[in-house]
């Protein structure tokens, strides 16, 4: 297992870390999702040694990294820039970490061909990187990567500068190809909540420079622990609305006021937030609301409204293009609404007893 | 309309090539010129306008009235390369430093430290010959070949270090990393990654530090007598009461010459592209 | 304001090269909005470029509301273009780079500031318009590269190769709002290239999908979500991609041999490779009954979604499922598809449904 303790990385670019504590498990593909600048890239150059700590600790099963250089340490790491060796071709730049090793030329290349076939660039060993386009330059680096058996491997976000059509198609082949690494601790960042919830044995959620939650996917989905862990994960973005629990009324700031039991469990009286999942808000109700924009995703809408100075997003699961301007009825559905506490954090429903 | 133009052009580049090549072919035609042909009106084509003749060549091999200029060419040729030589690889070495890592030195960068190497060019030779002097002297190196390698050295390597920095500051910190990520020691890293794409920047560099070398005068005259006599000063001995045309026209073309043939194959090298393609 | 025609509009880069955008014609009307979308190479930009006045090409004419525009220089063609990387004049505060191409046309100053100020109200620029526009961020820059479209009131067109490409996540849909609002406001035709999906679909009335120098379909989001005229639309649009399965004909119905999947015979049946595709988001899942049955392979969790993967044999078909699949790893699970959803395709041409 590869842990992080108290780790903190203060200079260089605008990322930070603060204070930061998880653990990577063995066999097990980590997402790091979170906005630009949360961290993530941070975090994974502070494992790779290439920015430095102001404190904390990182180990590999035990065993004390901050003393080793980047060279010593057993990491491979795959960047969103496209870097390759343009002086080499496909299959020595995919050869170079093993000739690095003293592992004999011969041998280094034949592991780099298997390699390089079973990322299917097969028929391109002699090329030059520059003559290959972005997705196949992605899968050089990724080979390489993989080829030396690193027990860490590090991705940061490696396909988000080639069109989201191949990203999907790499996104599958790479975790395919990881299945084999039974060994290998991958941690893979990612800013896009479905791309990290799918890929992700284990995810961590991080914003500002600290990691707010930890866990697998369904349960960080299902229970973020606090209100900005819920916005980072939901894809669509989450409805957060302001609610006073008083005298058996839910009070919606401005918003609607509900019967206690529409949420269907007790809460005593005070200040919470609501968070309202897109897909709980429906067409057809008693709150009126003005639409910003309609985003179509195939067999989906996304509609981005204001009601009452208040932000919604409504998620449908047809075609519907609702102009802009216009004014829709809505109703909210409390059914699988989160309750978090005057502070963001969640308050668990209790167990149905009986 | 469009053919006018084009017509336009070429006549434009054509009239430029002529007004630049001019001076070289006259050159060439006047080396194979005796006394008379040269100072009885311009004439241009040999055979037709003047009997060629093979006394300036003859002049700077021992002949009549001559030198002899083997020697004086192989020492220049051993100064300035083995100068260069020197120069770029400490200069490459300590552009890479300058590029890579963060130096201090009081209030002062590595963007100062970069400018303190390229000022040594800015400064007229002139200024450093009597200082350049007493050194060599001290170390007993005047009239040396080393002692005017030594010197060579000092003056090229601002260049190397200028051209260096520049092109290393355009490689992407990125593939350092990565050389890093694989297992490269800093060290390994420049040999193995940086310095094999950074082949442009060298012959760039290396091209500089030739044809500031080879075409010195100021130092081989200042810094050498007898024992060592370098191209540049030795050519001063052609000179007499009646000036020596076709000899000076020989001399001169024998001087150009490697420079001439370096540009040319190295233009075709340079065009070939750099790092084009590393990280995108 | 411009009706664009696009007239048996080809271009090769050099005589006798292959195309690299094949012959085509269009309309496109005054104030519409059209995106073209496609992978990376598949002649997006070229075309755009030839709009824009950037590349001359090597065969047909562009019209503008009728006039032959294709000698033209980009500068009199009255076209805007925002372009992948903010442009912006460095020295320039944003108040000067907006007003900039009134200057360079000789308006006089009052016009410009009035001008200046509209946009930049408009745009959300106007506390920004004393600073240096350097000092922007790059969301903000590209606000200001539309900017200088929108102040010349005859502007014919605007043009955005890729714009929202070097925006972060959550600040695209600020600026798709507002690239939506100006279109409605103004009533510019716009054309907007991309390869997001999302982006197309959420962008514009029509959609121009490319491939390989070719204009494959032409059309609203729901016709190419609903009907794609070629397998690769079906496969480019949706997330995930459509399924294909083989299909052979028997007697008078097209089947998919060992399923329950099968269209009616259409009249005239080209010869050719048969496929029958559906859309994930149109299947169901069901313990058993339905038109395939398999077995759940693999499923990822995408948060609101589930998108389930069912092997069949040497066929993988992927439905997506809302919330949580019924269905889990292993289980055998029964997929039911509605007639009028499955789509026949001969040699990768959608056949007509009657």
């Amino acid at each position: 297992m590869l842990e992080l303790s108290n780790l903190s990385v203060s200079e260089g670019r605008a990322e930070h870390l603060f204070d930061v504590t998880v653990g990577f498990r063995k066999g097990r593909l980590t997402t790091l999702l979170g906005r630009t600048g949360a961290g993530k890239t941070t975090m994974m150059r502070a494992i790779a040694g290439l920015a430095e700590t102001d404190g904390g600790r990182i180990a590999l099963d035990g065993k004390d990294w901050s003393r080793l250089a980047p060279w010593q340490r057993p990491v491979a790491m795959v960047t969103q820039q496209f870097i390759n060796y343009p002086h080499l071709s496909v299959l020595d730049n995919v050869a170079f970490p093993l000739v690095r090793r003293n592992v004999l030329q011969d041998k280094a290349r034949e592991a780099a061909r298997d390699m390089l076939g079973r990322v299917g660039l097969g028929t391109m060993i002699d090329r030059r990187p520059s003559q290959l386009s972005g997705g196949q330059q992605q899968r050089v680096a990724i080979a390489r990567a993989l080829v030396k058996k690193a027990p860490v491997v590090l991705l940061d976000e490696p396909f988000v500068n080639l069109d989201y059509k191949l990203r999907e198609g790499l996104r599958e082949e790479l975790v395919d190809l990881l299945k084999a690494e039974r060994e290998t601790i991958v941690i893979y960042a990612s800013t896009d909540p479905r791309e990290a919830l799918q890929m992700g044995d284990d995810v961590i959620l991080m914003a500002e420079g600290r990691a707010i939650q930890s866990g697998e996917p369904q349960n960080v989905y299902a229970r973020p622990g606090t209100t900005r862990a819920a916005e980072v994960v939901s894809d669509p973005p989450i409805n957060l609305i302001g609610m006073e629990v008083s005298g058996g009324q839910l009070r919606l700031d401005r918003l609607a006021d509900l019967p206690a039991r529409a949420l269907g469990r007790d809460l005593p009286a005070g200040r919470y937030t609501l968070g309202l999942r897109a897909h709980s808000i429906r067409q057809g109700g008693d709150l009126s609301a003005r639409v910003s924009l309609t985003e179509v995703s195939g067999s989906e809408t996304v509609t981005h409204l204001q009601a009452a100075g208040q932000a919604l997003v409504m998620l449908e699961r047809t075609v519907t293009n609702h102009a802009l301007g216009t004014t829709i009825a809505l109703s909210l559905d409390l059914g699988e609404a989160l309750v978090f506490d005057a502070q963001g954090r969640l308050i668990e429903k209790e167990p149905v007893h009986g | 309309m469009r053919t006018f133009y084009l017509a336009l052009k070429y006549l434009a580049v054509l009239l430029w090539s002529a007004f630049v090549i001019f001076p070289f072919l006259w050159m060439i035609s006047t080396s194979f010129k005796t006394a008379n042909a040269v100072t009885a009106g311009a004439k241009w084509l040999p055979w037709l306008q003047f009997e060629p003749s093979l006394a300036g060549w003859r002049s700077l091999f021992g002949g009549v009235g001559g030198i002899n200029i083997l020697k004086p060419y192989a020492n220049s040729a051993i100064v300035t390369l083995s100068g260069s030589a020197i120069a770029l690889v400490l200069g490459t070495l300590a552009a890479y430093g300058l590029s890579r890592f963060t130096f201090k030195a009081g209030p002062l960068r590595n963007a100062d430290i970069t400018f303190f190497f390229i000022s040594q060019r800015i400064m007229p030779p002139i200024v450093l010959a009597i200082p350049f002097f007493l050194m060599l002297r001290f170390l007993g190196l005047l009239d040396t070949l080393p002692g005017l390698i030594l010197i060579y050295v000092a003056m090229l390597m601002p260049i190397a270090v200028w051209v260096m920095v520049d092109f290393f500051n355009s490689v992407p910190r990125g593939l350092d990393e990565m050389a890093w990520m694989d297992g490269c020691t800093p060290v390994t890293t420049f040999l193995r990654v940086i310095l094999p794409n950074a082949l442009p920047g060298l012959v760039v560099a290396a091209m500089f530090c030739l044809i500031f070398g080879w075409n010195d005068f100021f130092f081989a005259f200042t810094m050498t007598f007898t024992e060592v006599q370098l191209l540049p000063v030795s050519l001063v001995a052609l000179n007499s009461s009646v000036t020596p045309w076709w000899s000076l026209s020989a001399a001169a073309i024998v001087s150009v010459a490697p420079l001439a043939v370096l540009a040319f194959v190295v233009e075709r090298f340079l065009s070939r592209g750099g790092l084009a393609g590393a990280v995108r | 304001m411009a009706e664009i025609i696009l007239e048996n509009l080809a271009h090769a880069y050099a005589p006798g090269a292959p195309y690299a955008l094949k012959p085509l014609h269009m309309t496109w009307r005054n104030g519409g909005t059209y995106a073209l979308l496609g992978p990376s190479g598949c002649g997006k930009s070229t075309m755009l470029n030839i709009i824009s006045g950037l590349l001359r090409p090597s065969e047909g004419r562009v019209l503008f509301d009728g006039q032959d525009v294709t000698a033209l220089d980009t500068g009199k063609r009255n076209i805007a273009q925002v372009f992948q990387v903010p442009v912006i004049y460095k020295s320039m505060t944003v108040g000067e780079n907006l007003g900039f191409p009134l200057v360079c046309r000789g308006a006089s100053p009052q016009k410009i500031k009035a001008r200046v100020e509209t946009v930049a109200e408009r745009l959300g620029l106007t506390q920004w318009l004393k600073r240096p526009a350097n000092a922007l961020t790059a969301d903000m820059k590209q606000l200001v590269s539309l900017g200088r479209g929108l102040v010349r009131e005859d502007v014919a067109a605007i043009l955005l190769d890729e714009p929202l490409t070097v925006i972060d996540p959550q600040l695209k849909f600020d600026l798709r709002r507002i690239l939506k609002e100006i279109n409605e406001e103004f009533r510019v035709t716009m054309v907007l290239v991309t390869h997001d999906q999302t982006e197309a679909l959420t962008f514009a009335e029509e959609i121009v999908v490319m491939n390989h120098g070719e204009v494959v379909q032409m059309g609203s989001p729901t016709e190419l979500f609903e009907r794609p005229a070629t397998e690769h639309v079906g496969w480019f649009i949706g997330s995930p991609a459509m399924n294909f399965l083989p299909a052979v004909r028997d007697s008078d119905r097209i089947v998919v041999p060992g399923t329950a999947l099968s269209v009616t015979v259409p009249a005239a049946l080209p010869d050719g490779e048969l496929k029958i595709g559906f859309r994930p988001e149109h299947a169901t899942l069901a313990h058993s009954g339905g038109d395939l049955e398999g077995t759940v392979g693999r499923i990822w969790f995408e948060g609101v979604d589930e998108v389930v993967g069912i092997d069949q044999g040497a066929h993988r078909v992927k439905v997506r499922v809302s919330g949580t699949s019924p269905a889990r790893t292993g289980a055998t699970v029964a997929v039911s598809v509605p007639g009028d959803r499955l789509c026949v395709f001969v040699n990768g041409k959608r056949l007509p449904s009657d």
